[in-house]
């Protein structure tokens, strides 16, 4: 008499499982694990879901991030997607590794849930269209391409990110010494223009004045620096110029696009070419430029290791008088346990092109991640973390992630008026933001990418000049994507 | 009176009398076997079916990045490898960095086994400080040095600078970088090949030294004819043991130059990791691994065949 209860009850338990499955309201506890970057814009995101994030749909919902050291980053998220793993719900992504994990297999095209969810729809709308086209399009499309459709999201065009923290770089400079009276007049004595102090200054500063600064402040130990003597020598400038990841492509990319040169342009393909292109007059002269610029940087510069860490790091020993570094890196800066200039800081926009009607053509390399969803999360997760983009993106978090060192790709966030007074650097990022461009996002970027670094390197630490340079990866670049059938 | 029945006949769970599969198991003449399944059962799991595996995947063109379905390509990638420019250049790098590093280390470690073959006060704690480094880690060695040949504030360009105005940009150059290189791998294992030399001297019978200072035999010769025959297999072990290892040197180089400036400082070790595991070009990054296995395969003989020379000495 036992077997027919048995069967009962069980035959009773699954037709109760088979209804809640199918209740479409049916509240579950949901684990959302996250690849980060372990830094304070990741951070900050963790906290503030912990405090104030509530699921729409009733969910019991867990963040759980999985905090990554930067310099093994890539490594390890591709280490795990490729494994197979399947670990990660959700990952905080370079803009570049979109071809790669897209093909792959293993980032979830998003683009009917956001053509379908009217509150996706309008996220994309208010986002700023230059980290739409960078941080979420695959293939890639460009921001004018994107605009020339004239809708959002564009038709036949596939979106896959959103941004978690957009990034640019800005000028980063000692207001102690840049507005100290003496320097600023021997600096007008010596080169006829005005050292730049305020903000308005720096909107003024091409990369001519930026090379005069850095002659200027080169100093040894025992000069005089803003009425002190140094015990140490000093040094006007840095910018990126590292042999490892992105760490000289990232500024360069800036100096090739200013001067009319451009990089592979993989929107184009595969009509567009590599040679002539990247090794064009004009890529060259703006390598060249970029290179002159090492001689009054710290020594570091010569050995192809000044990275982005290193200079921010070098500035907050009070070594450097200025930097051009990310928005993203500033909030230690201002920090008094990390920083000796921390009460000396300002900020402003990036040293650019001066044209010849006099503006400044600023166009630089897009910094800064989106957040991408994986293949292998079921519905119910999916929008779940679809619900997590939508609270991230909403204003209010904007604001309190702005407000704790965070940036914003909102246009309707940045257009607010307290927006710029929110951190110090926001002004600058807000007018940084509309120049950027990206590199490459084709499956084979870190090949090119590794290559470019290592002939750079080689330029940066004097052993080829920059045609040399830029002939070698314009000959490697054209090969390799002859190869794949990018360009024919 | 009842007669109790005998132990013997009454113990079914001896293993002698047990029937059955555990009783076939439990055999003494399996024990040996069942006692070395969970290790050998490790081993395959994550050695031995590893290797297999990405044996077989360097015959393919399989990418670990790709959907794409993996095609059969004979022993394309080995001739792509082998054929590879940049696959020599690093070759040749390792080899530099390796022929540099292994002689410092002799040279190093040997004059360290002849100090420390005499008596002094202190010997004990000076030896342990010295051992020090060959304990750390190799990403610790890295940093340390890379903070130390830092040309803005590391310890060598500021005494350098007290010489010379010029900051001293010692990774600035190829030559410099690997010279940096060699310096922290040499600086880490020159210990190792102390102990071993140390281990030689200490052998040598006191009586043979008394001997030749009663013929008055010189210093060199002395040394020559009875310190450098002890001492000779171990010398030869120290040199097959640290070509080995620093033929795979990967950290230290990884953390302190990561292969720049360009790829002067990359060895193959880094230059595989790269294709692995940046490029995603997994078949042809197997190909180059059982190259560079095969090459420490070779070298591994060479230190077993020193290994059964040196027993055969001491035998």
């Amino acid at each position: 008499m036992k077997t027919p209860n048995l069967k009962r009850t069980l035959m009773g338990a699954t037709i109760l499982a088979a209804g809640l499955n199918a209740a479409p309201s049916f509240s579950a506890d949901i684990t959302i694990t996250m690849a980060a970057p372990d830094w304070p814009p990741t951070r900050f995101m963790k906290e503030h879901f912990d405090q104030t994030y509530t699921s729409p749909d009733g969910h019991t919902t867990t963040l759980d991030m999985d905090f990554i050291p930067w310099p093994s980053f890539y490594e390890r998220v591709a280490a795990s997607l490729t494994s197979g793993e399947q670990k990660y719900q959700m990952i905080v992504t370079d803009s570049q590794w979109l071809g790669a994990f897209v093909e792959g297999g293993y980032y979830l095209n998003l683009t009917d849930r956001i053509n379908e969810d009217p509150e996706l729809t309008a996220i994309m709308q208010d986002l700023h269209p230059a980290l739409v086209s960078a941080y979420s399009t695959y293939p890639h499309r460009t921001r004018a391409q994107l605009e020339e459709a004239g809708v959002v999201p564009a038709p036949g065009v596939n979106y896959y990110g959103f941004p978690q923290f957009p990034d640019t770089y800005v000028t980063f400079y000692r207001e102690d010494i840049f507005c100290h009276e003496g320097e600023m007049a021997a600096f007008q004595e010596k080169y006829g223009t005005n050292l730049p102090c305020t903000y308005e200054d720096w909107q003024d500063t091409d990369w001519e004045k930026w090379g005069q600064i850095g002659e200027f402040f080169l100093r040894e130990a025992g000069d005089e620096l803003a009425g002190e003597t140094l015990s140490e020598p000093f040094y006007g400038i840095a910018y990126q110029a590292g042999k490892g990841y992105d760490f000289s492509t990232m500024q360069i990319n800036a100096f090739i696009w200013q001067n009319g040169g451009d990089i592979w342009d993989e929107s184009k393909a595969p009509e567009a070419q590599a040679e002539g292109v990247v090794n064009s007059d004009a890529a060259v002269e703006a390598f060249d430029q970029y290179l002159s610029f090492l001689q009054y940087m710290p020594p570091v510069a010569k050995t192809g290791q000044m990275d982005i860490f290193v200079e921010q790091d070098l500035y907050m020993q009070g070594k450097v008088g200025a930097i051009i570094d990310w928005v993203g890196l500033g909030e230690p800066v201002l920090d008094p346990n990390a920083s000796t200039v921390h009460d000396k800081s300002a900020f402003g926009p990036a040293p650019g092109t001066r044209k010849d009607d006099g503006s400044i053509d600023r166009t630089g390399n897009i910094g800064g991640q989106p957040f991408v969803l994986t293949t292998w999360n079921s519905d119910e997760v999916v929008n779940e973390a679809l619900n997590v983009v939508k609270w991230w993106l909403h204003p209010d978090t904007q604001i309190e992630a702005v407000k704790n060192g965070g940036q914003s790709g909102l246009m309707s966030v940045m257009a607010s008026p307290e927006y710029n007074d929110l951190r110090p650097w926001n002004r600058a990022h807000v007018e940084m933001i509309d120049w950027q461009k990206d590199v490459w996002h084709i499956p084979e970027f870190f090949e090119m990418l590794t290559q470019q670094q290592e002939e750079f390197d080689k330029a940066i630490t004097g052993q080829i000049g920059a045609k040399e340079a830029l002939d070698a990866v314009a000959e490697f670049q054209q090969e390799l994507l002859e190869d794949i059938g990018m360009i024919e | 009176m009842a007669v109790l029945p005998t132990e013997k006949h009454t113990s079914p769970a001896t293993p002698h009398t047990r029937g059955g599969f555990g009783g076939w198991l439990l055999d003494p003449k399996r024990r040996g076997a069942l006692l070395v399944t969970p290790a050998i059962a490790i081993l395959f799991v994550m050695n031995i079916f590893p290797l297999m595996w990405s044996f077989g995947l360097s015959f393919f063109n399989y990418k670990a990045s790709s959907q794409r379905v993996p095609r059969f390509q004979g022993l394309e990638n080995y001739q792509d490898v082998l054929t590879d420019d940049k696959v020599w250049e690093r070759f040749q790098t390792t080899a530099i960095i390796v022929g540099s590093s292994v002689i410092l280390q002799l040279i190093v470690g040997f004059l360290l086994a002849l100090l420390f073959a005499k008596a002094f006060p202190m010997r004990r704690i000076v030896l342990m400080l010295v051992l020090t480094p060959m304990m750390l880690s190799f990403v610790s060695v890295g940093v340390f040095f890379k903070l130390f040949y830092e040309p803005t504030f590391g310890v060598v360009s500021y005494v350098l600078n007290k010489i010379s105005s010029e900051p001293f940009v010692m990774l600035g150059s190829p030559e410099g970088a690997i010279a940096g290189i060699v310096i922290a791998d040499a600086w880490m294992w020159s210990p190792f090949v102390m102990l071993l030399v140390l281990a030689g001297l200490v052998s040598v019978p006191k009586y043979l030294y008394e001997a030749a200072e009663i013929d008055r035999a010189s210093k060199w010769r002395t040394f020559r004819t009875i310190t450098f025959p002890y001492i000779k297999s171990l010398l030869l072990l120290a040199v097959l043991f640290r070509t080995i290892e620093t033929f795979k040197l990967f950290d230290i180089v990884y953390i302190i130059t990561e292969g720049g400036p360009g790829s002067s400082t990359e060895t193959i070790a880094v230059y595989l990791y790269r294709t692995a595991f940046q490029f995603f070009k997994t078949s042809q990054s197997s190909a180059l691994a059982y190259i560079v296995l095969f090459i420490v395969i070779v070298l591994t003989n060479l230190y077993l065949y020193a290994v059964n020379r040196r027993a055969a000495e001491v035998d």
